[in-house]
C-alpha cells in the first residue's frame, strides 16, 4: 500500500492510501455489499458504509500510478470546491477515470464487478487515520493478495482502454502501433491527460 | 506572448533585440536644436475634423503650441459622414479655420518655415481637398510642403505633450486600431485590428442606438455607459497582439432586437426586472472592447520590456479606457500617458509637429509629389528624427 | 487560512519561475512524493470587469488544455496535463527536464533577458550533451510543427524558446537513433484552424523568431522547413505558396485609413 499526502487540501481529505490487490476472490460480493450499504439505515448502516468507504477500482483499466493519482487529485479538487458530481469523493475518482459525463457508465466500467480479480482500493481521509489502520480496513473487506504497484503492468487491459477513450485510429496510436512499449507509454500519457482535463473537456 | 509556460527563464521576445539596443542608444538623437525658432502650419482633414494649428520649435529644444483650431463636420443622429459631404465641409471651412489659426498664433503666412498636411491614411475626398489647399498655400506664399502620415502625427504629438520617452503606443481612432512601438527609424506595428477600427465600431453602434453625433458619437457612448450596470456577454476576440471587432458589433446589434431590450432604458412595470438598456449595451461594449485593447497593449509591453504606454487617437480621450490602461500599467510598475480631446481628437497641430520634425531633418515634399493616399501604413514612414 | 483555495495554497508552496503578461509560471508538486509539475497561473486582471475576467480565464485555461490533449492524441510531443482548476485559472502540466531550443542554438548578442542566468557551457557542447546535431534538431522541429498543423492546431507563438529538448539523462528515448525528444510548449495563444493562411503565419512567426534570435538562421530554418515539408505531405504546395505571400506582405495587410 502507498500513502500520498496532498497538503494543499483540507486535512480531512489530504491523505490518500492506494493499494493493489491481486487474486481477489470476492469482487462480486463486494459490489453487492457496496450497493446495499448505500441504502442501509440506522447505526448498522453507518458501520457498513464505513466498512466499504473506499473507491474500489477495476485495476485492468488503470494505465499507471500517475493515471490513478491524477483522478484522485481532481476528485480532491472537486471536493474542496463543493463541486462533486457524484455522491462521495471516492465515487468521484471513478467518475474522473471515465471519459464521458455518464456516472452510471463510470461506475459500471471502473468499479468492481464479478469478473474482477485485480482491484485497486483507494481511501481518502485525514492523516489521523494511520496507514496501518487503513490497511487493516482494506484487508477486512477485500479477499486477495496485497501486491506492489509495479504488478500493474501485467494487469492493464490496453485494448479496453483504447476502446473507452476512442483512441483507435488516433494518429498518436497508429504511429506507435508497431512497438507495444511505446504504444503503452503514449496511451498512458493521453489517458492521464484526459483525466486531468476532464472538468474542461469539450 | 510572455504568459508562457516556460521551463527556462529566458523569455524570448520576437525581434526585441534591436529595440533594446535602440533604448541604449536613445540618448543620441539625430535631431539638433534649431539655431532660431522654426514655425510650421499643420493642416488636417483626413476624416470629419478639419484642423489647422501652428507650432514653434525653439532653440532650447522645447516647443510651443501657438494655435490649434478645429471645426468638426457633425451629421444628424443615425448618420455617418460621407466622403463627398465631408470634403465639401472642409472646403467651405478651410479659409475660416486657417485664418483663425494664424490670427490666434499672432503670425502671418510669411512667418512660417513650412506647411504640413496630412498625406494619409484617411478618406480620399477629404484628404484631396486638404492637399489641394496645402499646395495652393505653398505656391502662393512660396513655403516648402511636408506631407505627414496621420498616425505618426498622433504619436509625435502624444510624445511631445506627455513627455513619454519610448512608449508602447496604442493608437485608437475611427479609422485605426494599432499597437505600435518604435524600432530603428520605424514605428513598427505590433498588433492591430483584423477588421474594423475601434472608433468605427463605437460610432456604428452609436448610430444603431441613434445617439447624437455632437460632440462625437464616442463621447455619447461613454456618457451612456456610465449609467450601465449589466454586463452582456459579447465575443472577446484577441489573437496574439491583434484584435477583431466586427463580430462584436454584429453580436451587440442582436441585443437591440432582444425581447428584454428597452430602447428608452426604463422598465415597463415594477415587475419588469430582467431588462437590457441602451446604457447596459454601451457599458458592455466598452468593457469588452477596451479590455481587449488593454490586453494586447500589455502583451506588446511585456514583449518589448517597456513600462510606458501612450494612448493617442480620438478614442484615446475615453476616460474608461484611460483608467483601465492605468490599472494595467500600474500593476506592471509603469505608467500611462494620455492627452485630452484637444490633442487626442484629430487636429492640425499634430500634423505641424510631425511635419516640423521631418522638415528639421531636411525632408520636404516637392509639389509634384504632394499627393495624398488613402492607404499609408504607420510603418512606411522613415522616422529620421529619432535615434 | 480556511478561506484560501487549494490551488492558491498549492501556488504559495511552489517556486516562481517566470512572470509574463498574463500568467505566472511555477514549479511545484501536487504531492510531495510525486514528480514536479509546471503550474501556469493566469492571475486576475483587475482592469477587466470581474465577471468578464472570470469567464475569459476559464475559457483560456480550458482552451489550452484542449489544445494540449488534441496534440497528444495526434502524436505531437507536448507536455502531459496534470491538473486543471479553470475557476482559479490554474493549469498544471508535466515538468520537462531539459533546455529550450533557444538556449541550445548559438544566439546573437546578449539580449539582456537572461535575468542573471549564466550559461556555464557553450551551446555547442550542450547540444552534444543532448546527443544530437543542429541538423537533427531542425529535423525534429519540422516534424513536430508539421504534426501539429496536420492536427489543425495553430500554436500562435512559435519561437525557439517555446520548444524544449528533453535531457537524455532523465529521459528514456524509445527511438534508438535519437536519445532525446523535441517538445512544443506554451499553447496559451493556440487555436484551432484548418486555414492555410493561419499555418503559414505560424511558420512565418517562427522564421522571424529564428532571424531575430539566432545569427545565420537561414540554413537552419531551411532545414526545419524541409522536414516539415516531408511530414506535411500533399498540403505543402499550398502552404509554401502562402508562406511566400506572407513573407512579402510581412503578415499585415495593407491599411485603409
Amino acid at each position: 500500500m502507498e500513502s500520498l499526502h496532498f497538503p494543499q487540501f483540507d486535512p480531512q481529505i489530504s491523505q490518500v492510501s492506494i493499494a493493489l490487490f491481486t487474486k481477489v476472490s470476492n469482487a462480486g460480493a463486494l459490489k453487492l455489499r457496496i450497493i446495499a450499504a448505500a441504502t442501509a439505515e440506522g447505526q448498522a448502516g453507518d458501520v457498513e458504509r464505513e466498512a466499504v468507504n473506499f473507491a474500489f477500482i477495476d485495476a485492468r483499466l488503470i494505465t499507471s500510478k500517475l493515471h490513478l493519482e491524477t483522478a484522485v487529485c481532481q476528485a480532491l479538487l472537486a471536493a474542496s470546491q463543493d463541486a462533486l458530481r457524484t455522491r462521495t469523493v471516492h465515487s468521484e475518482v471513478l467518475y474522473n477515470l471515465n471519459p464521458t459525463h455518464n456516472i452510471t457508465e463510470a461506475i459500471r466500467r471502473y468499479g468492481v464487478s464479478d469478473a474482477n480479480t485485480d482491484v485497486i482500493v483507494v481511501r481518502i481521509d485525514s492523516p489521523e487515520l494511520t496507514p496501518e489502520a487503513v490497511l487493516k480496513k482494506m484487508e477486512a473487506v477485500v479477499v486477495g493478495t496485497l501486491s506492489p504497484f509495479s504488478d500493474l503492468e501485467n494487469i492493464t487491459d490496453w485494448a479496453s482502454i483504447k476502446k473507452y477513450h476512442k483512441l483507435n485510429g488516433e494518429l498518436a496510436i497508429t504511429e506507435a502501433a508497431k512497438d507495444p512499449q511505446k504504444e503503452h507509454a503514449v496511451i498512458d500519457k493521453i489517458v492521464t491527460s484526459s483525466v486531468a482535463m476532464k472538468s474542461v473537456m469539450s | 506572448m510572455l504568459d508562457s509556460a516556460k521551463n527556462n527563464r529566458q523569455d524570448l521576445v520576437l525581434d526585441s533585440m534591436p529595440i533594446l539596443q535602440q533604448t541604449l542608444q536613445q540618448t543620441r538623437s539625430p535631431l539638433t536644436n534649431p539655431e532660431c525658432p522654426v514655425l510650421a502650419l499643420g493642416l488636417e482633414g483626413s476624416a470629419n475634423k478639419l484642423g489647422a494649428g501652428v507650432i514653434r520649435h525653439n532653440p532650447d529644444g522645447s516647443s510651443t503650441v501657438l494655435s490649434n483650431v478645429r471645426h468638426t463636420y457633425i451629421t444628424p443622429p443615425g448618420e455617418g459622414f460621407q466622403p463627398r459631404d465631408t470634403a465639401l465641409h472642409h472646403r467651405e471651412w478651410a479659409f475660416e479655420v486657417i485664418k483663425s489659426s494664424l490670427a490666434s498664433a499672432y503670425i502671418v503666412m510669411s512667418d512660417l518655415d513650412c506647411i504640413c498636411y496630412t498625406k494619409g491614411p484617411g478618406m480620399g475626398a477629404p484628404l484631396q481637398s486638404i492637399a489641394l489647399i496645402a499646395r495652393t498655400l505653398s505656391l502662393l506664399h512660396n513655403k516648402p510642403l511636408v506631407g505627414v502620415n496621420h498616425c505618426v502625427g498622433h504619436i509625435e504629438m502624444g510624445r511631445e505633450i506627455t513627455g513619454a520617452k519610448n512608449p508602447v503606443v496604442l493608437y485608437v481612432s475611427g479609422g485605426n486600431t494599432q499597437v505600435i512601438a518604435y524600432s530603428r527609424q520605424c514605428y513598427r506595428i505590433f498588433g492591430e485590428t483584423l477588421d474594423i477600427a475601434v472608433g468605427n465600431c463605437l460610432d456604428r453602434f452609436a448610430r444603431i442606438l441613434t445617439l447624437s453625433n455632437n460632440p462625437s458619437p464616442g463621447y455619447n457612448i461613454e456618457q451612456e455607459a456610465k449609467r450601465g450596470a449589466r454586463l452582456i456577454p459579447l465575443p472577446y476576440t484577441t489573437k496574439g497582439m491583434d484584435v477583431s471587432l466586427s463580430g462584436i458589433l454584429s453580436a451587440i446589434e442582436v441585443f437591440t432586437q432582444d425581447k428584454r431590450y428597452r430602447p428608452n432604458g426604463k422598465p415597463q412595470s415594477s415587475e419588469d426586472k430582467d431588462i437590457i438598456t441602451p446604457a447596459d449595451l454601451c457599458f458592455s461594449l466598452q468593457e469588452t472592447v477596451f479590455a481587449m485593447l488593454v490586453e494586447i497593449t500589455e502583451r506588446a509591453m511585456a514583449h518589448i520590456g517597456s513600462k510606458e504606454v501612450l494612448i493617442v487617437g480620438g478614442v484615446g480621450c475615453n476616460e474608461r479606457l484611460q483608467d483601465m490602461m492605468g490599472i494595467m500599467a500600474q500593476e506592471r510598475g509603469g505608467q500611462v500617458f494620455a492627452t485630452d480631446e484637444r490633442f487626442c481628437i484629430d487636429n492640425g497641430i499634430m500634423i505641424a509637429q510631425a511635419g516640423l520634425l521631418s522638415f528639421r531633418m531636411g525632408s520636404t515634399t516637392p509639389i509634384a509629389k504632394s499627393t495624398c493616399t488613402q492607404r499609408f501604413r504607420t510603418d512606411q514612414v522613415n522616422v529620421s528624427w529619432r535615434a | 487560512m480556511a478561506t484560501t483555495s487549494a490551488s492558491m495554497r498549492l501556488i504559495s508552496s511552489s517556486t516562481l519561475i517566470s512572470q509574463g503578461a498574463e500568467a505566472k509560471v511555477y514549479k511545484g508538486y501536487l504531492t510531495p512524493s510525486g514528480s514536479a509539475v509546471l503550474l501556469k497561473y493566469r492571475f486576475k486582471k483587475t482592469y477587466r470587469h470581474p465577471s468578464l475576467d472570470t469567464t475569459l480565464t476559464k475559457a483560456r485555461v480550458a482552451g489550452e488544455a484542449r489544445a494540449l490533449l488534441k496534440c497528444l492524441r495526434s502524436g505531437v510531443n507536448v507536455p502531459g496535463i496534470r491538473m486543471v482548476d479553470a475557476s482559479e485559472g490554474l493549469l498544471g502540466i508535466e515538468w520537462i527536464e531539459g533546455k529550450s531550443v533557444k538556449y541550445l542554438l548559438p544566439s546573437g548578442a546578449d539580449d539582456g533577458d537572461g535575468e542573471g542566468e549564466v550559461p556555464v557551457e557553450s551551446p555547442s557542447q550542450t547540444l552534444e550533451h543532448f546527443g544530437i546535431s543542429v541538423d537533427t534538431l531542425m529535423n525534429l522541429i519540422g516534424i513536430e510543427i508539421a504534426k501539429m498543423h496536420l492536427a489543425d492546431i495553430i500554436h500562435g507563438d512559435l519561437t525557439t524558446s517555446n520548444m524544449m529538448v528533453r535531457d537524455p539523462a532523465s529521459f528514456t528515448s524509445l527511438d534508438p537513433k535519437v536519445p532525446t525528444e523535441l517538445v512544443l510548449i506554451d499553447f496559451g495563444l493556440s487555436y484551432h484552424s484548418t486555414l492555410v493562411e493561419d499555418k503559414a503565419v505560424d511558420l512565418y512567426v517562427l522564421e522571424r523568431a529564428f532571424a531575430s534570435t539566432h545569427p545565420d538562421s537561414e540554413p537552419m530554418f531551411a532545414g526545419m522547413l524541409a522536414a516539415y515539408e516531408k511530414q506535411v505531405g500533399k498540403e505543402w504546395s499550398a502552404l509554401r505558396r502562402r508562406l511566400d505571400e506572407v513573407r512579402l506582405r510581412g503578415r499585415k495587410r495593407s491599411m485603409v485609413g
